[in-house]
């Protein structure tokens, strides 16, 4: 945390290593954040990128405040995925292609898991805005219960039943899916 | 609900050690016998869920975006200790905002900046370069300008290879040779005090509390205070605008080739003269412009 709180520090000071070290750490998580939320594979590579320009933008903005840096960051990519799908008239769904999927699994695992991850998109569009953007930050993008709590405005224990009511929600689309 | 607060509770610790510490299923069970049955399925959800994060940005795009983003951070500024506004009289500071504004067209301008070739904004940001470079007087200046501008189209052919569309390359190619022909002809041998910088980059939006994040509005909304700032403040030293052109320079002659080498192998036939003609005359404008500044 200190170690990007300084990076943070250095990049409001117009420091361009630090910042391209902040997009480095973040960039993935972003981009699995989106994907998730926004179902399209194109739009996603979009938005995330509009991600990190915004940021770009606004660093000098950022006050520190307990708040970590990565929250601030979800916070601009979820405004831009909500901008995104107020203007979308229809969300498509793109098959997600082998690139998509880490190299480091056998081919048997890779098929499974493509099988999965399409579900899976499919699956989080049944759920509430709210369900979805907890199962997007924690699970895609890895924050944790206080981190997301930070990005949605809401409570910790709020974040945890959202947590709790959108596992059970997608369970039951899974099975379904499966049946 | 104190059962519900609960449950939510354990779910999560189990979470946490499932998803961060590498527990397994089983492991956790073993903490909460009593809740095993009702936990044990959602679990299950939760790790299936956890393959999501075989998402993965392709090579390509991570390149592309990487190349984009760097070209972006280029144009930072680093932060001063005295703005230039601290010291202006109000009247002064209230006409070059007025001015600013007027010529930079406000928050259309700044979205523009980063637009794309297949973008509505597109033309704007065209005529935004053009109305830098009537601005800036100075050979350095210009000679700084025309080497952003090239690093701009070489980002963009980057960009449009991958989108397929031969005649927008073949146009930005020959944008591109036109900004390379420029800063090959700019007289840049030093010759006393000259060297204004381009009015480039656009500022951040005004500071804001806490956790709030730039909605995507404000994020692209100009801060003409700002603008004005970064605009008012394009008088450094010559050696300085000197050692930064160099930079620039110097990082276009590294890395345009290579970039515009590989835009070549994808890019369709008709779009490969102009872009043979770029890599042919990249390397030569920016060695004749560094040569000169030597």
């Amino acid at each position: 945390m200190q170690d990007e709180q300084s990076l943070v520090h250095r990049a409001q000071q117009g420091d361009k290593e630090a910042f391209a070290q902040l997009y480095e750490s973040h960039f993935d998580k972003i981009y699995r954040y989106v994907v998730l939320r926004i179902g399209n594979k194109t739009e996603a590579e979009d938005v995330t990128q509009r991600v990190f320009l915004n940021a770009l933008q606004s660093i000098r903005s950022f006050k520190w405040k307990g708040i970590p840096f990565s929250a601030w960051l979800f916070r601009i990519a979820h405004n831009l995925v909500v901008d995104y799908l107020r203007k979308a008239k229809k969300v498509v769904i793109t098959p997600l292609d082998e690139s998509s999927v880490r190299s480091d699994s056998n081919p048997q695992l890779a098929a499974e898991q493509r099988l999965d991850i399409e579900q899976l998109t499919s699956a989080t569009k049944r759920l509430t805005k709210a369900q979805r953007e907890v199962i997007s930050l924690r699970f895609a993008g890895e924050l944790s219960v206080a981190e997301s709590a930070k990005v949605m405005g809401k409570s910790e224990g709020a974040v945890k039943a959202l947590q709790h009511s959108a596992i059970v929600a997608l369970r039951k689309t899974l099975v379904r899916a499966e049946g | 609900m104190k059962k519900t607060k609960e449950f939510n509770n354990i779910l999560n610790d189990c979470l946490e050690r499932l998803l961060v510490k590498g527990e397994t299923i089983e492991q956790c069970l073993q903490s909460y016998p009593d809740y095993a049955a009702e936990i044990e399925p959602l679990l299950q959800t939760a790790m299936a869920t956890k393959k999501a994060v075989a998402i993965q940005p392709s090579p390509e795009f991570k390149a592309r975006a990487r190349y984009q983003f760097q070209s972006a951070l280029r144009e930072v500024k680093p932060k001063r200790a005295l703005p230039f506004f601290s010291w202006q009289p109000q009247w002064a500071v209230a006409i070059a905002v007025v001015l600013v504004v007027l010529l930079a067209g406000g928050g259309t301008v700044t979205a523009a900046g980063y637009s794309m070739p297949d973008s509505p904004l597109y033309p704007v940001k065209l005529a935004t370069e053009q109305v830098q470079l009537t601005l800036t007087p100075s050979d350095i200046g210009k000679a700084e300008l025309y080497a952003k501008l090239a690093d701009r189209r070489v980002a963009e052919i980057v960009y449009i290879v991958n989108k397929g569309k031969p005649k927008q390359i073949e146009q930005i190619a020959q944008r591109l040779n036109k900004h390379l022909a420029m800063i090959a002809s700019l007289p840049l041998a030093e010759k006393g005090a000259e060297g204004e910088l381009p009015m480039m980059a656009p500022a951040p939006p005004s500071p804001r509390e806490g956790i709030e994040a730039p909605t995507p509005q404000q994020a692209e909304a100009p801060a003409p205070r700002q603008r004005a700032k970064e605009g008012a403040r394009a008088v450094p030293a010559p050696a300085n605008a000197r050692a930064k052109l160099r930079m620039l320079l110097q990082h276009n002659e590294a890395n345009h080739p290579a970039a515009l080498d590989a835009a070549l192998k994808k890019a369709p036939e008709s779009a490969k003269p102009a872009l043979r003609r770029a890599i042919a005359t990249s390397a030569a404008s920016y060695r004749k412009a560094l040569e000169a500044l030597d």
